[in-house]
């Protein structure tokens, strides 16, 4: 007899597709079994039953197909553990779920079963989807444009007879038709906005806001719901942000007499608070007013958090100055510019000063000729950027490439330039936590230039210096043992540490984003990329 | 001794493993089900089940029901001048039952299997632990009611079922179970439920109904509110029950010598009831779900619980599950057969060498951690599962975290049960704090182990490696830290009321029942019940055992007539 493997040695008996054999061998074996003692055990015999049953049904399986004479033999083997791993996965999930683009039309709940013979209530049920959809894909498309009043009052009714069939339906048809009207409301969002309160009503989609399991059409539905809600009770004279939203409200830009009239505060809340939570709303709001009141009148109306604010500020600095110094080395490649008159030593000079003692343009063009190329031209024009700073800018950048070691060689750099900034002023403190290093000036003390040389020796080698940097949100989470590390280094309150991170203008700000560098530093091996992708 | 019990919402019941299958035992009054009912007078005179049900009409201040509706909690009722927790209250049902089985087997049960409802969260079930061990009776086990019921329902043929549907709605939760049995192995696939939904939100829902429909409510709104809730819910109950067999029923109740009266039609309360009924469907779909089980393929629907007579809910389980449910089992005694069963496995009662049963966590387990989103804002708890719901139990499972700061001291953590991603949302089972060696943040790993017993009770162990030493801790939790005087307290709190002997049961729930006949109606239907009254008393003077049999049996037969003639 041969030797037998997992799972047929835990459930003793040889490998079979018989899945009576399986579970009569597991009825045996948990009897054999004092699961109250031996929880290990159990939870093995549990994961054999289940796994020789998945092998008994995957064998049976092509034995099917096989029968079927197919002759894909093993490339049937393939497909099938292929369609296999996707059932594990969640029915609801769906990648192409905010990819509203591309597929015009959501599966018809009906189609996946062409039952030829519906019931009287299945076809009118299908009647009002195919009403519905219609409704929802005006000329078969995703549209932005809201719903008539006509279109509004048919879709109603529409949704009203699939309410009523799910109702009446049995379970499966009703979970099939709360998940399809879920989905479908998520995909044609706004145009669907009338419909989500009514299918909310009849499928309690609320009752599913905050669990572990919430379905992604519901997160986002959900949501939306809220925003919906909260624009509603915005709007009541009660409501403590009633006065805010009125004057965001009002076209024109805010005169002074309208800054006496609400607290700035106010304001302040309402604007975060809906372009964090609910950035459709901001379009309700003046644009105008919105930017008049705005502490960052470069954020413009974006509809992004405060914090992505300073992620695009990172942006156009890194994006506009390689422009400008592409185009003078073109000129200078042209020889027409006359700006380029440092020696040779000169430069190497500079190139030491930036890298450490032993480095000269040579060493870096041979590791990174796009920067050294960059480089060249900040040596010579010093008034567009100055050398360091043009590094320290890349340095920034480079997150977006980097790989682990250069990822925490950049961190530690962040922790070195923040800690020197905080000690500056708060004017430099801020404009260092905006990673705007266009013209600063940090005062280094020998070890920290000496280590920052070493760190950005590098980060050249490892080659990613010279990215052009594309900017946008990222998004990441904070291990807990670094948020406490946070708080400790920091000072701050748990609240007040938050408020730091949640508000552009308060003053704890660079209190707690210098702590949180200096976390990091402290253990960068525990770090998870995302976090130092993202300080 | 080993007894399997349902201790219900509205009924207690209590079932041994004997001669080879699960029996009930009946109470002093010769009946399968005990009311879930304690009634207490000045003096410490008690009654338990019928008579304090009855009492409750005529006593509605001093008699409580319901209230294992409030087990886990923090709240108290005063009965009479006596404070009482839903575990004492528990307990002294616990205590008649454990009497009723002394007196039909002669020897006092000493430990029991006690049924709770799967939903039921940690703090519920270690309440009714405590209930048992107020009771003198040590809880061997927890077993999820519609575990039971599926026991019950699976024993009573033995052959393999593919997977089948428990669908148990009691006085005051609701569950859902999907069992399948083959080769005398009973598997729970999934579980999931409602604790907070039953026969009493239906009565609820009757009483807003009538209540501005009645006819003489003038009358009834100068009553004390409690006794006012007090006769509309016993009116309420009474009513659906007459619903379940009519297409209209009379909502009825005496004040004084003056009915107050309303006509329900079974329209009227279906219309009322949709909200409740809809309620039943999220847990079934989470069940189905959660097993990957499509209903078509379910074997049977078995239903358990008295609120799943009422045909409001028949209705809607057709329509849920495209079929009739399987109405074999006893709805009421299913669970208690259960549990007998259950104590039958532990004990090595004969006949059962071949049965195992295997069940769930129906809830997921977990600790309290804090994130960072993409605009760089803190969320502090954040649910991190440990335990994922449904996962088969016992099981045990290790999760590894790191202290915060340098020279961490301690650290703890939060516990929670529950399925919102806010730690906020969930029910918080306690707190653990660990002391670590002073070091470098992150340097101390501390092992945190979840362990889940078959029972549905949660144990903490959590270890720190790193130096070498690790200890142990049990969850700590300030309920815990208490329970072992408040057992002892509350044991010499119940030992002071005074419980009637047992053969003076029946004379005290006939007492209690005339009583409340004499409140519950007028007339000259009163004036006959009211001379009955005075001759049983007069026949309880004389102390003679045969007298009072013949008086009571006569007293009983008088009120049967009168509530069988009712002229309202």
């Amino acid at each position: 007899m041969s030797r037998r493997r997992f799972p047929w040695d835990r459930l003793g008996i040889d490998e079979t597709s018989d899945t009576g054999a399986i579970r009569k061998a597991y009825a045996n074996a948990l009897r054999a079994t004092n699961v109250d003692e031996d929880i290990a055990g159990y939870a093995d015999l549990r994961r054999a039953r289940d796994q020789a049953l998945w092998l008994a049904a995957q064998s049976q399986r092509a034995d099917e197909e096989d029968s079927g004479d197919l002759g894909l033999g093993d490339l049937g083997d393939d497909h099938d553990a292929e369609a296999e791993d996707a059932d594990w996965l969640d029915d609801d999930y769906d990648d192409d779920l905010w990819d509203v683009g591309s597929s015009a039309y959501h599966p018809d709940p009906f189609a996946p079963a062409p039952d030829p013979a519906l019931s009287e209530g299945q076809e009118r049920a299908k009647a009002a989807w195919q009403a519905l959809t219609g409704i929802l894909y005006p000329e078969g498309a995703v549209s932005d444009d809201a719903v008539t009043l006509a279109e509004m009052e048919d879709g109603l009714a529409a949704l009203d007879a699939l309410i009523a069939r799910a109702d009446e339906a049995d379970i499966a048809e009703h979970d099939a038709l709360d998940g399809a009207l879920a989905d479908l409301f998520a995909r044609t969002w706004p145009r669907s906005a009338p419909f989500v309160e009514p299918g909310n009503a009849a499928f309690h989609w609320m009752g599913e806001d905050g669990s572990i399991e919430e379905r992604p059409a519901l997160m986002f539905l959900n949501q939306r719901l809220k925003g919906m809600r909260f624009h509603n009770k915005v709007q009541q004279p009660g409501h403590p942000l009633h006065k805010a939203w009125t004057e965001l409200s009002r076209p024109g830009t805010a005169g002074i007499v309208d800054r006496l009239k609400v607290k700035r505060l106010d304001v302040h809340k309402l604007i975060t608070g809906i372009r964090d939570r609910y950035p459709e709303l901001e379009s309700h709001l003046a644009p105008e007013r919105v930017a008049s009141w705005d502490p960052k009148p470069d954020a413009g109306a974006s509809s992004l958090g405060p914090r992505v604010v300073r992620g695009i500020v990172i942006m156009l600095v890194i994006v506009a100055v390689p422009r400008m110094l592409s185009q003078c080395t073109e000129t200078s490649d042209d020889g027409v510019n006359p700006a380029i008159a440092l020696s040779d030593s000169a430069v190497d000079a500079k190139v030491a000063e930036m890298f450490g003692p032993g480095m000269d343009m040579k060493t870096v063009t041979a590791e990174d000729p796009k920067l050294a190329r960059e480089l060249l031209v900040a040596v010579n024009r010093p008034e567009i950027v100055q050398p360091v700073n043009l590094l320290r800018l890349k340095a920034i950048g480079s997150a977006e490439v980097a790989d682990r070691g250069a990822l925490e060689a950049r961190a530690e750099l962040k922790a070195i330039w923040l800690t020197a900034a905080q000690a500056k002023s708060a004017q430099t403190c801020r404009m260092a936590i905006n990673g705007d290093l266009r013209a600063l000036t940090l005062d280094l003390d020998k070890k920290d230039r000496a280590r920052e040389q070493t760190l950005l020796r590098q980060l050249l080698a490892a080659k990613v210096l010279s990215h052009l940097p594309k900017g946008g949100e990222t998004r990441y989470s904070i291990p807990g043992w670094l948020v406490g590390d946070t708080l400790e280094r920091s000072g701050l309150s748990k609240g007040r540490l938050t408020a730091a991170l949640t508000d552009p203008e308060s003053a704890d700000r660079c209190k707690a984003e210098t702590a949180l560098a200096q976390a990091v530093t402290a253990a960068p091996k525990k770090v998870p990329d995302e976090v130092l992708r993202g300080l | 001794m080993l007894v399997g019990i349902d201790l219900g919402t509205t009924n207690s019941a209590v079932a041994l493993w004997r001669d080879g299958a699960p029996q009930l035992v009946p109470n002093a009054l010769g009946k399968e089900l005990t009311p879930s009912a304690v009634s207490v007078a000045k003096g410490g005179q008690t009654w338990v089940g019928e008579a304090a049900l009855d009492r409750m009409a005529t006593h509605p201040r001093d008699t409580a029901t319901s209230f294992k509706r409030m087990i886990g909690t923090a709240s108290t009722v005063t009965l009479a001048g006596t404070t009482l927790t839903p575990e004492d209250l528990s307990a002294m049902v616990l205590r008649s039952l454990a009497d009723d089985v002394e007196a039909a087997t002669g020897e006092r049960p000493t430990e029991a299997v006690i049924t709770v409802p799967a939903y039921f969260n940690e703090r519920q079930r270690r309440a009714t632990r405590r209930a048992g061990e107020i009771a003198g009776l040590e809880v061997r086990r927890l077993i999820n009611e519609p575990t039971a019921a599926a026991l019950a329902f699976g024993l009573a043929d033995r052959g393999d079922r593919e997977p089948f549907l428990v669908f148990d709605l009691g006085g005051g939760t609701f569950d859902v179970s999907i069992v399948e049995m083959f080769d005398g192995i009973v598997e729970v696939r999934a579980s999931a439920g409602d604790n907070r939904l039953g026969g009493d939100d239906f009565d609820e829902v009757l009483v807003k109904l009538v209540e501005p429909i009645l006819d003489g409510r003038e009358l009834l709104e100068s009553l004390p509110a409690d006794q006012r809730r007090a006769l509309l819910n016993l009116a309420a109950e009474r009513t659906r029950r007459a619903l379940s067999s009519a297409e209209q029923a009379e909502f009825r109740i005496a004040v004084g010598d003056t009915p107050v009266t309303a006509t329900v039609t079974t329209e009227a309360f279906e219309e009322a009831a949709a909200g409740l009924v809809k309620r039943l469907r999220d847990p079934v779909i989470r069940a189905l779900r959660d097993c990957h089980i499509d209903v078509k393929t379910l074997s049977d629907i078995v239903l358990v619980g008295g609120a799943t007579r009422m045909p409001v809910v028949r209705k809607a389980l057709t329509r849920m599950f495209g079929r009739f449910p399987n109405a074999t089992v006893h709805p009421d005694h299913a669970v208690a057969l259960g549990a007998a069963i259950q104590a039958g496995l532990l004990s090595g009662g004969e006949g059962l060498e071949e049965i195992r049963i295997t069940d769930v966590a129906p809830f997921t387990l977990g600790v309290g951690t804090a994130t960072r989103d993409a605009h760089g804002r803190f969320h502090e708890d954040i649910f991190a599962p440990i335990i994922e719901r449904n996962t088969p139990v016992p099981v045990s499972r290790m999760e590894q975290f790191c202290t915060l700061a340098d020279n961490q001291k301690q650290v703890t953590f939060a516990i929670y049960q529950g399925e919102a991603r806010d730690v906020k949302k969930n029910v918080k089972l306690g707190e653990l704090t660990v002391p670590v060696p002073p070091r470098p943040a992150g340097e101390v790993a501390v092992d945190v182990r979840f362990t889940y017993d078959t029972s549905g009770l949660l144990d903490v162990d959590v270890s720190v490696p790193a130096n070498g030493t690790s200890r142990n801790l049990v969850i700590v939790d300030e309920e815990d830290r208490r329970s072992q005087k408040d057992v002892t307290e509350s044991r010499k709190r119940l030992d002071k009321l005074k419980v009637h002997p047992r053969d003076e049961a029946e004379n005290v729930a006939m007492m209690a029942r005339a009583e409340r006949a004499y409140e519950g109606f007028t007339g000259s239907a009163r004036e006959v019940i009211g001379q009955g009254l005075t001759d049983f008393k007069g026949a309880l003077e004389k102390q003679d055992p045969r007298i009072i049999a013949d008086a009571r049996e006569g007293l009983g037969r008088l009120i049967d007539e009168i509530d069988a003639h009712s002229p309202l």
